[in-house]
């Protein structure tokens, strides 16, 4: 979906909609699978903790569990919200009461049809133990009138809810009621999608088969995202867990596996070459840093902006990436609603001799600023390496402090840890629009440890209209200013857009490189 | 011989509460918790707490520390944060696995450093020892996982005779499973073969220029029964301690190398627990691993008691 359409869908939640609506008519032409058959094997790069979905922002195990599980409403290609598994949904005019509704004739995979039963047991236990489940802060109730109608009542008008609710870092994955009804990994793996779970050894595999009884959505014509109109075209997909990068890439050239994702830049070359693998690159995530609001000398304003002013972000992003990044300081991509190029002359200064300025302005008297980063992923610690060097040429007094990542991270999130500026890469942030993107610059959630976790208070009534003001445009605007600000008071440093590549045998098509590993619409050619 | 193994048993008791206190309390003062590394860097604080809340892990310390024990006392080893599987489970299950891959291993091992050591040892200062000699240097010198990575290099990739990875269960396929294993095992082996014949050779050499292996020569006995019964019995002393220690190396080293070529065993459900702060698993893995390691260092002692009568004659006094 192009920008234009993604703003007439984003414009309110209302045209939404009819948007909805009206795209279930268009039905036609539907992707049909060109060859039927053959196990699809993806090798992926992290281990998959678990399958229970509403319980887990791991990108692991959302790579497997969205071919078995669907949410109401979810993202396309380009993170627009698109309906799922409700074709359609209605607003209220005071924008309290969202009616959704479902698709019909959709059966779990046990055979059980889905009524709004589910979906409300579903809701239930997301409430209750869902990864993500302060999004439903401002719904009241949901009420269910009839087996395909589904109402969310909300407490006071949400100009975000859609955005919010289709957000899939922890989607609100439907399932069977008397599943719902269990505890955190508890439940059996029984979705609505178009693949059904067989087995999870730890470790080792997913194996997952096609549901011959899927419906699909009919509002677009092929799959797009997590959304849109999926079709198994495998007997079955296995997922392996292969963590090591040599191995993985060995696994790929050899033909072991179809898909190897998180191809490393130093492999690209030779992989490139061989016969029979191609390969296929996406926008990952932003690189970028935190200053910490409550340690000296980062405290200081004019300190920080002498970090900012010190960078050459094109080197850092260089380094962090072995060359495969873009540049970009912006926090939403060029493609997103609600991108806007407001404060980005304080992206990549490259200035030293304006950040000696600045330092001998905020009476900097050679205090350590201390780099956190891990050895445990290249973005973080090549970008500290660099920083570092750079932050010397510039009279700072510079001390890395290389911790394993757990470790590291805990200590990031502690206002009186050890240390100064924190490395890492955001991905689901940027991807999912305005309002989650400036989250973590705001009240409660503020990434750079203000003292109290008390943010700006300008930052935070700028934050407040990015999410609550009625139209896009006025949002798009608020963004716009809280960019600007977080740019040009150091609440962050952005580098660069880091690439992610995945290589696959030729013998698949259809491939669409996404965040997510999709095997829908994939077919292997004999 | 039973008041010997029972003694020992004894002795293996307070040790293992030492290992379990040990387990408990080093885990808490490392930093990181399990909640933020499942929420990851972009989890708001409210996600962190509603993680926190699933998994328990808002509890105090006294009360954690005491279910700990009145579940350690009932053979539960509480369960894992990530997996939602009781520990005791995800170990059983995973035993098996590494289990066999460190048999087979320890076998080359055996076969390789007790041949290679001999013949070294009978050549002494000739062509065959110098060959075993490098050989065992180069097996010492190789890091297990450099030499993991080469082997897919070499035999998956351009030789095309072992998958890269992967496992398949001895009881589903015999030759599927030693296609999976025999890699991993090569490459845990090679690093203790070569020790092995390092220790072969020397204490062989020692028992070679023995005065009863003189008289045994001298009474005209082949050489076959001088070196296969003779000399090959005491060596078999210091080459049991060994295959103790040889044994603990090789279930820690199959962290690494199961990680490499993805196979579900022990240790990489360790390496991840340790990686992902699943507090339970560490805790219940490493009480586990502990145990095991005692459970054979006992069967090595007893194992001496078998072997070496002056020990049993020292414990009759």
């Amino acid at each position: 979906m192009k920008q234009p359409n993604a703003r007439l869908i984003l414009r309110s939640s209302i045209a939404a909609g009819l948007i909805f609506a009206a795209g279930s008519a268009s039905a036609e032409g539907q992707f049909e699978c060109p060859v039927v058959g053959g196990e699809l094997i993806v090798a992926v790069e992290s281990g998959i903790p678990t399958l229970d979905q509403q319980t887990t922002s791991a990108g692991a195990t959302r790579n497997v569990a969205m071919n078995i599980f669907e949410a109401l409403i979810t993202r396309d290609a380009d993170m627009n919200p698109v309906p799922d598994l409700a074709t359609s949904f209605d607003v209220s005019d005071d924008g309290l009461r969202y009616t959704f509704h479902l698709r019909e004739g959709v059966t779990f995979h046990n055979g059980k049809p889905m009524t709004s039963a589910d979906v409300a047991a579903s809701f239930d236990r997301y409430r209750e133990i869902g990864g993500n489940r302060s999004n439903l802060d401002a719904v009241e109730k949901w009420e269910m009138p009839d087996d395909n109608t589904f109402v969310l009542v909300l407490k006071h008008p949400q100009a975000t809810f859609i955005e919010n609710l289709s957000t899939y870092t922890v989607p609100i994955v439907i399932m069977p009621s008397e599943e719902a009804a269990k505890g955190v990994g508890e439940i059996d793996i029984i979705g609505t999608g178009p693949f059904k779970y067989v087995e999870f050894v730890p470790d080792s595999h997913v194996l997952l088969e096609r549901f011959d009884d899927y419906v699909p959505t009919a509002v677009m014509e092929t799959n797009s995202g997590f959304g849109g109109y999926k079709q198994a075209c495998v007997d079955s997909v296995r997922f392996r867990m292969i963590t090591e990068t040599g191995a993985r890439m060995a696994a790929l050239e050899t033909g072991e596996v179809h898909i190897a994702t998180a191809v490393p830049a130093i492999s690209k070359k030779r992989l490139a070459a061989l016969d029979g693998v191609e390969l296929a690159s996406r926008l990952q995530g932003l690189s970028m840093g935190y200053p910490n609001f409550s340690n000296a000398p980062t405290d200081n304003l004019k300190v920080r902006q002498a970090m900012a002013a010190a960078i050459n972000a094109e080197e850092i992003a260089d380094a962090a990436s072995d060359g495969e990044f873009q540049l970009q300081g912006a926090f939403q991509y060029p493609s997103q609603a609600y991108y806007s190029e407001a404060g980005l002359d304080m992206y990549n200064q490259n200035n030293p001799e304006k950040a000696r300025a600045l330092l001998k302005e905020a009476g900097y008297n050679n205090e350590p600023v201390i780099l956190l980063a891990t050895q445990q992923f290249q973005w973080s610690y090549n970008a500290a390496l660099v920083m570092s060097e750079q932050l010397k040429a510039a009279g700072f007094n510079v001390e890395l402090s290389v911790l394993d990542w757990p470790t590291a991270l805990a200590t990031s999130r502690d206002a009186d840890g050890a240390w100064n500026f924190f490395f890492t890469v955001w991905t689901s942030t940027v991807q999912q629009g305005g309002p989650i993107a400036l989250r973590g610059f705001a009240d409660p959630n503020n990434v750079f440890t203000p003292p109290n976790n008390k943010g700006p208070a300008e930052m935070n009534e700028i934050f407040d209209r990015v999410e609550n003001s009625a139209t896009l445009e006025e949002r798009v605007a608020a963004f716009g200013e809280g960019q600007k600000y977080a740019l040009e008071n150091v609440l962050g440093i952005p580098f660069g857009v880091l690439k992610s590549t995945e290589g696959l045998r030729s013998e698949v098509k259809g491939f669409k490189s996404f965040t997510n590993v999709q095997v829908s619409n994939i077919w292997i050619e004999q | 011989m039973i008041g010997y193994t029972v003694s020992r048993l004894l002795q293996a008791i307070p040790i293992l509460f030492l290992v379990s206190l040990f387990a408990f309390g080093m885990i808490y003062l490392i930093p990181g918790d399990a909640a933020t590394v499942i929420g990851g860097p972009e989890a708001s604080a409210a996600d962190l707490e509603e993680i926190r809340q699933n998994m328990g892990l808002n509890e105090p310390f006294y009360l954690q520390i005491t279910s700990f024990y009145t579940n350690l006392f009932q053979g539960d080893l509480g369960k894992s944060l990530m997996l939602g599987t009781p520990v005791l489970d995800a170990i059983i299950d995973r035993t098996p696995i590494t289990l066999g891959i460190s048999i087979y291993s320890l076998s080359i091992t055996i076969i390789f450093g007790l041949v290679t050591g001999i013949i070294a040892a009978l050549n002494h200062n000739k062509l065959l020892d110098q060959i075993a000699t490098l050989f065992a240097l180069i097996g010492i010198s190789l890091p297990n996982f450099w030499l993991a990575l080469i082997l897919i290099v070499l035999f998956s990739v351009h030789l095309g005779w072992f998958p890269t990875g992967g496992y398949v269960a001895f009881s589903e396929s015999p030759i599927g499973w030693l296609k999976t294993t025999t890699m991993p095992a090569v490459a845990l082996a090679l690093l203790q073969a070569g020790l092995l014949t390092r220790i072969t050779r020397s204490t062989m050499l020692e028992v070679l220029s023995q005065d009863y292996i003189r008289t045994a020569r001298a009474k005209g006995l082949s050489e076959w029964v001088v070196v296969g019964q003779h000399a090959l019995a005491n060596v078999m002393m210091p080459v049991v301690t060994v295959l103790g220690l040889i044994l603990s190396v090789l279930l820690s080293g199959s962290i690494v190398i199961e990680v490499i070529y993805n196979i579900p065993g022990l240790g990489s459900l360790m390496g991840n627990a340790i990686l992902s702060r699943d507090f339970p698993l560490v805790q219940g893995g490493l009480i586990s691993i502990a145990a095991s390691l005692l459970f054979l260092n006992i069967v090595v002692d007893v194992l001496y008691f078998w072997l070496d009568p002056r020990i049993r004659i020292k414990s009759r006094d």
